[in-house]
């Protein structure tokens, strides 16, 4: 077999962003839902803490290619 | 077909790669006539074709025919046209309906019996089309504000101190002029990719598994098979799903550059 | 752009945080390669991280 062992460790910690953009959005969607007038104070924690959870992820993928 | 070769031939299993996407040309030696190409020719034809019927005796009470045709119209027109790009959106749904059909057209023939190959799963498909993309919305852009106002209004955002335009200048610049086009046509190639590579993988994989001498082996191969089947339904759901996201894409592309003001 | 579009504010804070990372990052890259040091990459991995999310929080967050 070939490859990387750095991309089996991406997709490990990939789990974790996943799961907390899925909790992110899930809150929101929540919030929303039970109040439609509290969009627009939710709509930025909501991209702010995608971002910040992504950030992450996208993170492992640079170093995941870049690591030697 | 290419996979039972590669069983016949050899004695373990050959797992599906990218060689498996390089299909020989369809007649003698001429490189330029390939199952894609000769596909993408095709669907061409098929749209056409089917636009052409759709419309011709355009009646108050639709026949089926126009009523097919006129739903996936007034599809793209109110939910990518009018929602997104807003007024004045009439002239870019041309655009946007030929790139949607083209695209739905292209993904779902890699599931219809005999053709099984979506175009789009080669890159060079996608990047011309995000190339139309990138093109017209930075010629919207241009033309709406002019070639300096709308550079400036791309690099500086208004409302930030002074020494916070190194950093971010550049992040705004290679997001507009470099990351859109290429992730625009990597998430329909790679879409397109994996979701072939799957279904060559499970299909393969049965097939080797109902030829090899351990009884076992032939038992546990219509699962495989079956698994194929069932990937083959969820592939038709990601394949009208990209077609749809490249679209959208485009329109919000469109519908900032036409709002975009500082 | 697209404020209200929650659909394409997603797509563009993906595009905002993988050009972020690339381009400072690359520079910290280039650096280590010149300099033959390793610590550079990881600031400028850090650097683009927080420029592209304080150019999130500016572009989506205030309001």
């Amino acid at each position: 077999m070939h490859g990387t062992l750095n991309l089996v460790g991406y997709g490990l910690s990939a789990i974790g962003p996943a799961i907390a953009t899925g909790l992110i959005f899930a809150a929101y969607i929540n919030g929303v839902a039970r109040q439609p007038e509290s969009r627009s104070v939710l709509q930025p924690i909501a991209f702010l803490g995608f971002a910040l959870a992504e950030a992450l992820a996208l993170f492992g993928l640079v170093l995941a290619f870049v690591l030697k | 077909m290419q996979i039972t070769g590669h069983l016949a031939s050899s004695a373990g299993f050959v797992p599906p790669s990218t060689s498996d996407f390089n299909l020989p040309p369809i007649f003698g030696h001429s490189a330029y006539l390939t199952k894609p190409i000769a596909l993408v020719f095709f669907s061409v034809i098929l749209i056409s074709a089917f636009f052409i019927l759709a419309s011709r005796k355009s009646a108050v009470v639709p026949s089926k025919l126009q009523y097919a045709g006129e739903s996936i119209y007034s599809f793209v027109r109110k939910d990518l046209g009018e929602e997104i790009i807003g007024s004045g959106f009439l002239a870019y749904v041309p655009f946007l309906f030929t790139l949607f059909t083209f695209v739905l057209v292209n993904n779902v023939f890699g599931i219809i019996p005999f053709m099984q190959f979506p175009a789009m799963s080669h890159v060079s498909f996608p990047y011309v089309l995000a190339g139309f993309s990138y093109f017209i919305f930075h010629a919207i852009g241009v033309k709406r504000q002019g070639l300096i106002p709308y550079l400036k209004g791309i690099a500086f955002l208004p409302g930030v101190p002074k020494f916070a335009y190194i950093l971010l200048t550049p992040i705004e610049i290679a997001t507009y002029f470099l990351i859109r086009p290429v992730t625009l046509a990597l998430r329909l190639f790679a879409n397109m990719f994996a979701g072939h590579l799957l279904l060559l993988v499970f299909i393969g994989g049965g097939n080797y598994m109902l030829h090899d001498s351990h009884l076992l082996m032939k038992f546990l191969s219509p699962f495989s098979f079956s698994f194929g089947i069932i990937m083959t339904f969820f592939e038709f759901m990601v394949q009208c799903l990209q077609a749809y996201i490249i679209t959208l894409l485009s329109a919000l592309f469109i519908a900032g550059a036409l709002a975009e003001e500082h | 752009m697209a404020r209200n579009n929650e659909e394409g504010a997603v797509w563009s804070i993906m595009g905002y945080l993988i050009s972020g990372l690339l381009i400072w990052g690359g520079i910290g890259y280039g650096l280590d390669n010149w300099l033959h040091t390793h610590y550079f990459l990881l600031g400028g991995l850090i650097l683009g991280a927080g420029a592209s999310i304080y150019l999130i929080w500016l572009r989506f967050g205030r309001e």
